[in-house]
């Protein structure tokens, strides 16, 4: 899995493609975790490249989740492809996370 | 070959050293002990002071040439002939014959095996060596030495003295001895010079020259402890009523005081106590065969390709399965209750199935780009499969999480080990109202599971009350936040279906509109012609279904009793099933 990560007046975009198993799971929660201690509080998840998530993947989704409550945070995914929001969904996630269909829609309500 | 079957423990013999072997005095043996796999068995070499034997030399290469360096180095100080026993002419037994010129060559080894396993060899049978459903391509074998011929049994307890251009001698002798029903059944005894000799058994089953050999206190089974398992049962030249009748050969034998130490074609060495039960196992398992289908190239094909389609929706389903726990645990640590959330993370070792998944999907990819063949997928499948069925608490489950997507990942795993052994899922096909059907099945995933009733009834008794609350959290109508219309105008619409894989059928197709996001969802029933249509249709969906998703839905659309189409336009997903005809 390859994890793009840009920044957007302050909002950091971490855009994932391939498959978010167990061993990419690791690997992105440590690609978050190292933009939260970097001070960077405002996190979207693009899914665009994605068609596989492990519930190694949902964890880390969730994990971030409990660390992105403070006041001013900003969570939220987008582009899911039908494959990871239907496990999303299904999974009960989407009643906790934002979803957008797009990064200029997320980026633009935050 | 499944692991399962074998005991842990320590190992009885100790691999790739010389050892003395039980009941054989100045006999020795060197095992190769492998993992199990279908590429090559474990080979024995056995020194006595005459000669040099060897059980089944492996399907690799590297195997053989190990095996000849520990040959060459035996005859340092002294030529020993050696003489190569083939369990049966399966290619992972012998294999690395045929790459390895220095064991075949007539001079120094002579090759023993059955008759029928020598004619095959011989006539290079790529259905009864399973060289065609292994992908295995197979040279020229010089047989030396028939066991149990049928030229043999014409002269029961006459020895018979055999020389051999590799300088080996040995002395053949036939008898009968009585079987665990009753039957006679031939023996060979085989001497070489003075010392210790094989007692040779036919034990067709596995394969029609399935032999095994008894030296001293040990006695060496082939794949007969393999023999009724799925994706073996079932291959070319597989015969239930002769494994049936071989374990039957074997059980005085194994029942008796006569053996130590049972060494199997693949796996470790085990004592005859673990064999005795085994053997029974393995006796009602082929009894339970009757009329499997036979496991050929073909069938080989069509079971990995279910083998994919149910790993990617098994997949699919424990992800949503584990996914579903990590909220449950989530909303009851929101609610203070750390210590239960932590406890909810026991019911699915998630790492452990997640970890089975990514093992079994690279394998899948080794097997789409040439480098596994149909049947090594397929049973790559059954093992992943018996590791995730044992990863998870299904009834602690079900009682937190949505119990239908246990039962029906269970309903798969079932469909696809039935599959493989060679028989067809089982289906109860009567006539039904599809219409009361469908009603309840909607209201089913519009109420909660635990009503408001139950739910403010339970509150006298904590447990009760945490029961229903992990319940209602865990388990959310399907249909909850969605707008459902359902028309059905003849109330009395009758098809004839399996009852529960319909409605796992159709709880499959809600699941993935509400999934890949309707809003709405029509679902209509009603005849066309002489059969029943119905259609399930979401609008403000993302379009899905991919290759291995549409064979699933057609497989566990046609079990139910129909069939199925697929269309996307806008934003809105139709699956329509047809089903038969009364």
């Amino acid at each position: 899995m390859e994890i793009n990560i840009t920044t957007h007046d302050g909002a950091t975009v971490l855009a994932l493609t391939g498959r978010v198993d167990t061993t990419t799971a690791t690997e992105l929660e440590l690609a978050i975790n190292q933009q939260i201690e970097l001070g960077n509080r405002k996190i979207l998840i693009n899914f665009s490249g994605v068609t596989y998530i492990s519930s190694g993947g949902l964890r880390v989704l969730l994990a971030t989740a409990k660390k992105l409550r403070k006041e001013g945070d900003r969570y939220a995914l987008c582009c899911l492809s039908a494959e990871v929001h239907k496990v999303l969904k299904l999974a009960g996630f989407t009643s906790i996370f934002t979803i957008y269909p797009d990064e200029g829609e997320a980026l633009a309500r935050w | 070959m499944r692991e399962k079957h074998l005991p842990v423990g320590k190992e009885l013999l100790t691999p790739l050293v010389w050892q003395p072997v039980p009941g054989a005095r100045g006999a020795e043996c060197y095992p190769i002990i492998r993992k199990i796999d279908t590429v090559s068995s474990n080979s024995y070499l056995l020194r006595t002071p005459d000669a040099l034997l060897l059980i089944d030399p492996g399907g690799l290469a590297e195997q053989a040439d190990h095996l000849v360096s520990v040959i060459e180095e035996c005859r340092k100080d002294r030529y020993l002939p050696l003489v190569i026993f083939l369990t049966h002419a399966h290619v992972d037994h012998f294999l690395s014959l045929c790459q390895s010129s220095a064991l075949t060559d007539p001079t120094k080894s002579t090759i023993a095996i059955h008759e029928i396993g020598a004619i095959a060899l011989e006539e290079g049978d790529r259905n009864v060596t399973q060289a065609a459903i292994l992908g295995a391509e197979i040279g020229d074998i010089g047989i030396g030495l028939r066991l149990l011929s049928r030229e043999g049994a014409a002269t029961p307890g006459i020895p018979v003295t055999l020389t051999f251009p590799n300088g080996a001698s040995i002395t053949t002798i036939r008898d009968m001895i009585s079987t665990a029903s009753g039957a006679p059944t031939q023996r060979e005894r085989i001497t070489f010079g003075t010392g210790e000799g094989f007692e040779i058994y036919h034990t067709p089953g596995h394969s029609p020259d399935s032999i095994c050999l008894r030296f001293g206190r040990m006695l060496f089974i082939g794949d007969m402890l393999f023999a009724a398992n799925p994706g073996v049962a079932g291959l070319c030249g597989w015969s239930q009523e002769s494994l049936v009748d071989s374990i039957d050969t074997l059980t005085p034998l194994i029942t008796g005081n006569e053996i130590d130490l049972v060494c199997p074609g693949h796996g470790r060495v085990i004592p005859v106590e673990t064999a005795r039960t085994m053997i029974n196992a393995i006796r009602r398992d082929a009894v339970a065969l009757h009329g499997i289908e036979e496991l050929n190239p073909e069938r080989s094909q069509t079971t990995a390709v279910f083998a994919e389609e149910c790993l990617s929706h098994v997949s699919e389903l424990f992800t949503i399965m584990a996914g579903r726990l990590y909220y449950v645990s989530y909303v009851i640590e929101e609610l203070g209750e750390a210590d239960m959330a932590e406890q909810l993370g026991t019911l699915i070792k998630s790492d452990t199935v997640d970890a089975m998944l990514d093992e079994f999907t690279a394998f899948s990819e080794e097997f789409r780009s040439g480098k596994q063949q149909p049947i090594h997928l397929a049973l790559k499948a059954a093992q992943v499969i018996a590791k995730i069925e044992r990863s998870f608490d299904g009834a602690a489950l079900g009682r937190i999480i949505d119990p239908s997507l246990i039962s029906r990942a269970s309903r798969l795993i079932a469909d696809y080990t039935t599959t493989l052994r060679g028989f067809s899922p089982p289906t109860e096909y009567s006539e039904q109202n599809i219409s009361s059907i469908l009603e309840s099945l909607v209201i089913s995933h519009t109420v909660p599971a635990c009503s408001d009733d139950d739910f403010l009834s339970s509150a006298d008794d904590n447990d009760a009350f945490v029961q229903i609350l992990l319940s209602r959290i865990g388990t959310p109508p399907l249909l909850k936040d969605v707008e459902v219309t359902f028309e059905c105008p003849d109330p009395t619409l009758v098809a004839p279906i399996d009852h529960d894989r319909f409605c796992d059928l159709v709880t499959e197709m809600l699941e993935d509109l509400v999934g890949t996001g309707a809003g709405n969802i029509r679902i209509t029933a009603q005849r066309s012609g002489s059969a029943v249509v119905v259609t399930l249709s979401g609008t403000g969906c993302i379009k899905s279904l991919d290759s291995h998703y549409s064979g699933f839905l057609r497989r566990a659309c046609h079990a139910a009793g129909g069939s199925f189409t697929y269309d996307y336009a806008g934003t809105t997903s139709r699956f329509v099933i047809t089903l038969d005809p009364v």
